[in-house]
């Protein structure tokens, strides 16, 4: 892979404009929305907003309304449509467009038409050439194997035909046999998924066919892609990142430490993060732990600056019980979780962090201006994604009406929400639901699960669906869960 | 079975409806040359290829989109106030009256006469794989539902569970769902009659095949 000039390639044809100049386009919803336009507002940047009919009683509308005024909020016919994004921007009269995380975040042809259209704009997120690098999950798995970086065992491109799955699946099944696995198990997972969704595991290789066409005809269905991966399934792993942050020159990427999230839904989809990733002056492990840390950020480094890596970006590792990471995939946006490494991140003569205002400052050209050596991390951060669904039931979504949503503030509590909690709040079936998330900070482990604990025996949170059933969230599993958390 | 001439009696006191037409997105929205109590029509042809009477356009991201009538009626109001501006999606832009047509008085009466198998909660909704590509090579009247048979898809959030049809045994005769497209809850998903029910519903066709002339 060729190492990107991205302010070359992706200068826009205006000249450079100061950052209060500029004026974002806020492309997604809920509460990312919100930071977005609380991080343009605490940089000074006038913004326009977005919403759907379906989202009209989110709480995104109310803060578009009280930060931006009347004028700066769109009703668009979805969010996923990239010619209501740019009609709005030019409407609006937007510079650049922030698009969030899902929807267009990681996708390298709307970040292109973004900035290659005859009204340019910017993207705030990595340059659409890297996007399209790094996007790409074998893209990916080749640049790190030259790199002598570690990935999963199994097939390097997306598979269509059944017999040549077949063959992978095979060959996955005795290679694991031959070192030893008393269980092999093969991951089948649909290529143009994410988020954890479109995945299942094979433990009968007869079974193996059954598996890839359930999984290729959901990818069908959902992505309009029928494309599957097949993996070696490894299990009893942690699930590491590494947050990486750079300025468009691409040349000295910074990383802002590492996250543990390996407390997910059955479905693998996140439920609670913790920053640092591991403890390992406060817990024991079977290997090094410190060691760990520093090597998957190292290759996190490697790999950033060998692309010319131009923003904000996470390298998502899977870390066996043996301590041997493996590179996962690379996340080119900014991800959910980005606050729990920035409220234990401080970075001299500038005080506390906020990872999506400097993804906006760097994204529209500022320099980083400040070195590896200058950030400092203290303490330990969780954050909780609170859920209206039944992890007893395979955590399968509430849909329903909020009647009561209240919690205990906190100086050591940021939460997150788009739920109104002036009013009921239907919750829109078109979307995830997604209630809040709660970062909590603590000066150690122990304090910040103490905190956490707290914080969760704080909330109130009821409702009531169409059959009259009560809300169900996930606030007991995160209760329960607090206690393993970084214990490996 | 259902009082026809009763019900039809019903529907021919009120043959109307209002339409409201609405912007399917954003965009500089410009009106064609109609006026308010204009006439117009909607889609035409074996097809529906031929579209209804053009009422406006809306232009984004320099492609103009045609906002045509949907149905045959009566231009009942036009906001004009909108020429020339950028508009939301779903901006209501004009009301047509119209006047049911034969389908839409049997797609009313079928509906309370077929058995109708509803939308549990509010998702999309797809047909197992072979039920689907039964339908595709023949038609919806060839599948014969039982209670308890495997038959839908229920699709929330990207996490899908399979729903059971539950009811009467019998022939899918309508399907009232499309792919890809949110159903609330309670909405018909399909409408069943038993093999006994047939000849009946047929009639109930030809009456009003033979009874409504409201186009």
């Amino acid at each position: 892979m060729e190492k990107h000039t991205p302010n070359e390639a992706e200068a826009p044809k205006t000249p450079k404009l100061s950052l209060g100049d500029h004026k974002v386009l806020v492309a997604n919803r809920g509460e990312i929305a919100m930071r977005i336009m609380r991080a343009c507002n605490n940089l000074n940047i006038p913004f326009a907003a977005v919403y759907t009919r379906e989202d009209n009683q989110s709480g995104h509308g109310d803060l578009a309304r009280q930060l931006g005024g009347d004028n700066c909020l769109y009703r668009v016919s979805s969010y996923h449509d990239a010619n209501e994004i740019m009609s709005v921007a030019d409407a609006a009269g937007c510079t650049a467009v922030h698009p969030g995380y899902g929807f267009f975040a990681e996708d390298f042809r709307f970040a292109r038409r973004v900035t290659k259209r005859d009204r340019s704009m910017i993207f705030i997120g990595p340059s659409w050439k890297i996007i399209r690098e790094l996007g790409d999950k074998i893209n990916t798995k080749r640049l790190a194997r030259s790199l002598g970086v570690p990935t999963v065992p199994g097939s390097d491109r997306p598979i269509y035909d059944e017999a040549e799955a077949e063959r992978i699946a095979k060959s996955l099944f005795s290679f694991q046999e031959q070192q030893g696995v008393t269980h092999p198990l093969v991951l089948v997972k649909a290529s143009a998924g994410g988020g954890g969704m479109g995945i299942e595991e094979v433990y009968d290789p007869d079974q193996f066919r059954s598996v890839y066409r359930r999984i290729r005809n959901y990818a069908l269905r959902q992505f309009k892609d029928e494309g599957v991966l097949i993996e070696q399934r490894i299990k009893d792993f942690n699930h590491l990142e590494v947050q990486i942050v750079s300025d468009r020159t691409g040349r000295h990427p910074v990383h802002f430490g590492t996250r543990n999230c390996s407390i997910q839904s059955t479905g693998r989809q996140k439920r609670i993060e913790v920053a640092p990733g591991f403890a390992p002056d406060t817990l024991e492990y079977s290997f090094d732990a410190a060691r760990v840390l520093t090597d998957i950020v190292d290759y996190s480094l490697t790999m950033a600056t060998k692309v010319g890596y131009d923003n904000v970006g996470t390298w998502e590792w899977i870390v066996t019980r043996s301590g041997e990471p493996f590179l996962m995939e690379v996340n080119t946006r900014i991800q959910v979780e980005n606050g729990v490494s920035a409220c234990i991140s401080h970075v001299a003569g500038r005080g506390c962090v906020d990872l999506i205002s400097e993804q906006i400052r760097l994204g529209l050209g500022e320099e980083l201006g400040y070195t590896q050596a200058e950030i400092a991390t203290e303490g330990v951060g969780l954050e909780y994604r609170i859920i209206a669904e039944d992890p007893a039931n395979n955590f399968t979504p509430w849909v329903g009406t909020i009647e009561r949503f209240h919690w205990q503030d906190a100086p050591w509590l940021t939460m997150l929400t788009h739920v109104p909690t002036d009013r009921s709040y239907e919750i829109p079936t078109e979307f995830d639901p997604n209630l809040a998330l709660a970062i909590i900070w603590g000066k150690n482990l122990e304090e910040a699960k103490a905190r956490g604990l707290t914080f969760l025996q704080s909330i109130e949170l009821t409702g009531k669906n169409t059959a009259g059933c009560e809300l169900k969230s996930n606030i007991d599993f995160l209760k329960a869960n607090t206690e393993h958390l970084l214990r490996f | 079975m259902l009082n026809i001439s009763q019900l039809l009696d019903t529907i021919k006191a009120q043959p109307y409806r209002e339409i409201e037409i609405t912007t399917p997105h954003t965009g500089v929205l410009t009106f064609a040359t109609v006026a308010l109590g204009d006439q117009v029509q909607g889609p035409q042809g074996q097809w529906k290829e031929k579209r209804g009477t053009l009422l406006a356009t809306l232009e984004r991201e320099r492609n103009p989109k045609p906002i045509c009538s949907l149905e045959k009626g009566e231009i009942c109001a036009l906001h004009t106030e909108l020429e020339g501006k950028f508009v939301e999606a779903n901006t209501p832009i004009a009301t047509i009256r119209h006047m049911l047509t034969r389908e839409e008085v049997e797609h009313i009466i079928l509906k309370k006469t077929l058995y109708l198998f509803r939308a549990p909660e509010r998702a999309k909704y797809y047909f197992t794989p072979e039920v689907d590509k039964k339908i595709h090579a023949q038609d919806q009247h060839s599948v014969k539902v039982r209670d308890g048979m495997e038959l839908f898809i229920m699709s929330r959030m990207k996490r899908e569970v399979h729903l059971p049809y539950t009811g009467p045994q019998g022939l899918i005769y309508t399907v009232y769902f499309k792919y890809n497209e949110n159903i609330d809850a309670e909405a018909p998903l399909i409408g069943v009659c038993t093999q006994e029910q047939l000849p009946a519903i047929e009639e109930v066709i030809m009456r009003i095949k033979t009874e409504w002339t409201g186009r």
